[in-house]
């Protein structure tokens, strides 16, 4: 259904782009747009935590959130300078290219089909799975569950890959499909399953929620890169994201994208290393 | 089940504020859509053929298209015309067009239903042609299309929770915030569920207390 819906929004995304040529392609760069605006209007969802959602206050809140405060940081001074556009998964590139919004930041994973049509910034996560179990349960490790074999049961969402995607790490695992999170945690919990599979950060945030009663395998597979999307053909606007990410990375504004990485997933991201710039390593 | 009503007590304002959005989108609709219903449905029943064209060609393809994907229409096509409409004003305009298109043909049907003898005598005790629309043959018409109408009320509110895909704060989107956090899945779901049901049913119940009093006999 989603990949139906993400036709259909495209479909009529870009079939209205062609009913109009490119306007403001050169006239003038989103950055100048933005700082005459004096705020920042960001697409991102509101129903996946920890990346954005919406706490008990209402307040929408994660990882996605800070990143786009992030930004705005950078351009006003402000972290608060930011306007938040709802939009659903289906909804990111469309809302990119109709011009909705100016940058989605909403846990968009870099493919080299979606980079044809929008522009990636630098990237500020990488997602993967991994498994989490009970703590002081059976298995100690991921060698332990893989030793185990088919001895172990592991949940999973729902999903036509899933099967596949525990098979990758754990080739003689039985696998539990559940079609939702409360399900498939559950599973865990009353011992029907031995490990749960999920994404990274989901289980991270989870494990923070609920600290002690819950350990990590140590083996993460399935890598996938999450970054910003930007309109294609405004390169001031890519480059002067592309500096506000990299240096909350690397630079002056570490600080921020630590304490969010903190917050978020419960682990410390490593200090950039004094002296010769590690990314050109 | 303790766990569940918490959850619900802390989401009631974010919740009903979904809810009244909900009321409000598909009451705008219905109104909106209920005017120009009405000059589709007479235009439809009277004008000539070359004015009734344009109203047939816009019936057709609102009834012939997805309401999902008017909604995605509505809110992109505008866009890149230069006119940025916000979610809600794009949702309703969707819902406004899909119930005036509704509205106009089932209006079309009730004037034509009006035995002939009604317009003739109309006409021969001297009323022109708005004269005998006010006060012979619409409000005939609206007693037999009030039924149909209730109905299009009713598919208004289910439609309006396709309007969480473009990011409206509806109850849907909301309930699914609520379950983003919280994890209960089906038990928010069943609630949503339940308040949809519990507001058609009210509307369905209206529309027949309304129809016992106004409706044919």
């Amino acid at each position: 259904m989603f990949q139906n819906l993400t036709r259909i929004a495209a479909g009529i995304g870009i079939a209205a782009c062609t009913l109009l040529p490119a306007t403001d392609a050169s006239a003038q760069s989103k950055l100048k747009e933005v700082l005459n605006r004096g705020k920042l209007i960001v697409g991102t969802g509101s129903t996946n935590p920890p990346w954005h959602f919406r706490d008990e206050k209402n307040q929408l809140v994660g990882f996605d959130i800070e990143i786009a405060k992030i930004i705005a940081q950078g351009l006003f001074d402000d972290p608060n300078k930011v306007e938040f556009v709802n939009q659903a998964s289906d909804a990111r590139i469309p809302n990119i290219v109709t011009g909705k919004v100016d940058i989605s930041c909403q846990f968009v994973t870099v493919t080299a089909a979606r980079a044809q049509q929008v522009a990636f910034t630098v990237p500020y996560y990488r997602e993967g799975v991994s498994l989490m179990m009970v703590a002081g349960g059976p298995y100690a490790d991921y060698a332990a569950l893989k030793a185990a074999g088919s001895k172990v049961t592991v949940s999973v969402l729902q999903n036509v890959f899933a099967e596949k995607m525990v098979k990758d790490a754990l080739p003689e695992a039985k696998v539990d499909q559940f079609d939702s999170v409360d399900l498939m945690y559950q599973a865990l919990n009353s011992g029907r399953a031995q490990a749960a599979a999920t994404d990274s950060s989901s289980l991270r945030y989870y494990m923070k929620q609920n600290a002690g009663r819950y350990v990590d395998s140590g083996y993460s597979w399935n890598p996938q890169t999450y970054a910003c999307i930007v309109r294609q053909g405004d390169q001031d606007w890519l480059n002067f994201v592309n500096v506000a990410l990299r240096e909350s990375m690397t630079g002056t504004t570490f600080p921020l994208y630590k304490a969010a990485f903190e917050r978020w997933f419960g682990e410390t991201p490593p200090e950039p290393k004094i002296g010769f710039p590690q990314e050109f390593r | 089940m303790q766990a569940f009503l918490d959850q619900l007590w802390i989401a009631r304002w974010p919740l009903w504020d979904g809810l009244l959005l909900t009321a409000g989108i598909a009451a705008a609709a219905i109104a909106f859509g209920t005017l120009l219903g009405g000059i589709v449905g007479v235009q439809l029943a009277y004008a000539p053929w070359w004015l009734r064209l344009p109203f047939r060609l816009y019936v057709d393809i609102m009834r012939g298209t997805p309401v999902l994907v008017l909604i995605l229409a509505a809110f992109y096509i505008p866009a890149v015309a230069g006119l940025s409409l916000g979610p809600t004003e794009a949702g309703t305009l969707a819902l406004t067009l899909f119930a005036g298109a509704h509205i106009g043909e089932l209006l079309r049907g009730s004037l034509q239903a009006i035995p002939p003898g009604q317009a003739e005598a109309g006409r021969s005790i001297g009323l022109t042609f708005p004269q005998l629309l006010a006060y012979v043959l619409l409000p005939q018409a609206a007693r037999s299309a009030l039924p149909p109408w209730i109905n299009t009320g009713v598919e208004l509110i289910k439609g309006s929770s396709l309007l969480s895909i473009i990011g409206v704060g509806e109850l849907l989107l909301r309930t699914q915030e609520v379950i983003g956090r919280t994890f209960m899945t089906i038990q928010f779901y069943i609630f949503a569920g339940i308040v949809y049901l519990v507001i058609n049913i009210a509307l369905d119940q209206l529309g027949k207390s309304l129809e016992r009093r106004v409706g044919q006999h």
